[in-house]
């Protein structure tokens, strides 16, 4: 039980940090990327490739971050000159683009068999016993880390002029502010975001395949995002932590009801996702947590009103 | 060469009625509607269980799924998007990735994840001037090219066509002449919902039916609609003959795995070089 734990919560923190990428990109700068899963697997895969070729785990980590966030700061300079139906769809391409590579370029992916091997880092030290319950604080001090990183960047000027360009990009250029270059940058933080969870997600089994990479990541991201409440970083983690307990409780429907079968159960849950998605988006909007917002200092209480009198 | 444009003209056949469909919805309710894919699927199952399950042959079946299958685009409508129609096209957006799982995943459980195939008799290949042309892509053609002329017909000469032109075009402006939005928009549903029937039976016709079926075109009926020019559903047709050759002809160097990075590869040059796609407006940004 104690082992089942650790690993779901590895997973969720895996999770979050994609949720999180998600939530600089369209929590934050209303950027649509519908190719999170791609950008995940194009980490995971960069750091797997250099792991297994002798490069330190520092390289191979840094590595996914770079690739993920200049793919990120490519794709959305592409598409962002136009409207936000074209960065959807490009980066659904994308995604689709990735997973192809994946599944065909044997030589160097593996193909749909993956690559097995992948060296966790300081096993030798730590020894295998052990190893799951490091590897989830280290996942967790992650996410904790990038979380400040975050929580800081939203309070200062760089994460008012991202919402502020959500909420009227005309508003924000007029006040001078160089809308694209702040949403290319944002995209790209969020792509390097992706890069770390890709590399968490290739140490975690030691083995990739195309499999793990499937576009249920993304939508799960979008839930986590929108039922923690858009640009809130606080709210994504309670959001992302509640689905997950959700989907997992529907892993036991298979106890209750016998006539379903596992490929049924599967379908459930991912009816049960594509739902809840719409139901969130349809009935509370504004998720869990409200998003940070500077307010004015609240009027002094003790000035008599006129009409009072 | 030939051969591989006549395979390429029977892909863009078969992806131009899927592409209009999500140009049309796309001119009305502004927003890219990404369950298109998933719809594709449920059509296509919606056509199989009608043919084998009630032994209709597969005209009757196909007749029967073109005139049921507006119904489930306006339940859809009516549940997901119709409470956030207000809310911008990010919302409808990411609602309609979420209506694409549910529909997806009610595919797979009641059919599970094995492939299916219609019940109809396997037919020679014609043989044209030393090029195979079969059955099949007969049908295609025919089926496509008249649901063409059906919609063009619609939009251009009937009152509803106007209708429709005008809430694309301006939707204060059109609701200020006093027509319904409503309707209008219900309207648009029934159509792309009998579009997307009609291509759903022909893909089950052209490859097996799994789950996935309309996920693997759901890349390159965007990218058809995009390279007409989102909203235009003559453009979306060219769109699509465009990218069904050049998808075919692209497999003479290319892995055939790659068909649909190729289509976006495609798109991803056009939105350079020509922002609005090859037949659309640039539009007026207030």
């Amino acid at each position: 039980m104690i082992g089942y734990l650790t690993t779901i919560m590895t997973l969720v923190s895996i999770a979050v940090l994609i949720a999180m990428a998600l939530n600089v990109q369209w929590g934050m700068c209303g950027m649509v990327n519908f190719g999170l899963s791609g950008f995940v697997a194009l980490g995971a895969y960069t750091t797997a490739i250099l792991m297994l070729n002798g490069t330190g785990v520092f390289m191979a980590v840094a590595a996914a971050i770079v690739i993920c966030s200049v793919m990120g700061a490519l794709l959305s300079l592409i598409s962002l000159r136009l409207s936000d139906d074209y960065l959807a769809i490009v980066t659904l391409g994308f995604g689709e683009v990735i997973r192809l590579i994946t599944l065909n370029e044997d030589w160097l992916t593996g193909g749909a068999l993956g690559l097995p091997g992948i060296p966790r880092p300081l096993v030798d030290y730590i020894g295998t016993d052990h190893y799951e319950k490091f590897y989830l604080a280290v996942c967790v001090l992650v996410v904790l880390l990038i979380f400040i990183g975050l929580e800081l960047a939203t309070r200062a000027p760089f994460g008012r002029a991202l919402r502020a360009i959500r909420d009227d990009e005309v508003v924000a250029a007029s006040l001078g502010k160089n809308v694209l270059l702040m949403r290319v940058k944002a995209f790209a933080i969020g792509g390097g975001i992706t890069g770390i969870a890709g590399s968490l997600q290739a140490f975690q089994f030691s083995y990739i395949d195309p499999s793990q990479f499937s576009a249920i990541m993304t939508v799960y991201a979008f839930m986590a995002v929108i039922a923690g409440g858009r640009g809130s970083h606080s709210g994504l983690i309670l959001g992302a932590c509640s689905i997950m307990v959700l989907l997992e409780a529907t892993r036991f429907l298979k106890d209750v009801v016998n006539i379903l079968d596992n490929s049924q159960i599967a379908a459930i849950r991912l009816i049960l996702i594509g739902g809840g998605l719409i139901l969130l988006l349809i009935y509370r909007p504004q998720g869990l947590i409200r998003e940070y917002r500077a307010t004015a200092p609240a009027a002094p209480k003790n000035v008599p009103h006129d009409r009072k009198e | 060469m030939g051969q591989l444009i006549i395979n390429g003209l029977g892909t863009g056949l078969i992806i131009a009625l899927p592409a209009m469909a999500l140009s049309l919805t796309f001119g009305i309710l502004r927003f890219p509607n990404f369950a298109i894919g998933a719809m594709l699927t449920m059509a296509a199952y919606m056509a199989w269980s009608f043919n084998t399950i009630l032994g209709m042959s597969l005209i009757l079946a196909a007749a029967l799924t073109i005139l049921l299958f507006p119904l489930v685009a306006l339940i859809c409508d009516r549940t997901v998007f119709k409470p956030l129609r207000t809310r911008g096209p990010v919302t409808l957006l990411v609602a309609s990735m979420g209506l694409s799982f549910v529909l997806e995943n009610i595919c797979r459980l009641f059919y599970g994840n094995d492939a299916r195939s219609f019940d109809i008799p396997l037919a020679r290949p014609y043989r044209v001037m030393g090029l195979r042309i079969n059955y099949e892509l007969l049908v295609t053609a025919g089926v496509s090219i008249s649901a063409m002329a059906m919609v063009y017909v619609i939009l251009q000469h009937t009152s509803l066509g106007r209708a429709m032109r005008a809430v694309a075009d301006n939707p204060n402006l059109a609701a200020a002449r006093g027509i319904d939005a409503g309707w209008v928009i219900g309207a648009t549903w029934c159509l792309s919902g009998m579009l997307i029937a009609a291509s759903g039976v022909l893909i089950g016709m052209d490859r097996a039916i799994d789950p996935q079926l309309g996920w693997n075109y759901i890349i390159v009926c965007f990218a058809a609609a995009i390279l007409g020019g989102l909203g235009s559903p003559v453009g979306a047709v060219i769109g699509a003959l465009t990218l069904g050759i050049v998808g075919e002809l692209a497999t003479l160097i290319v892995d055939p795995n790659y068909r649909s990075a190729i289509a976006f590869l495609v798109v991803a040059l056009v939105l350079l070089v020509r922002p609005t796609g090859l037949l659309g407006r640039r539009e007026i940004v207030k």
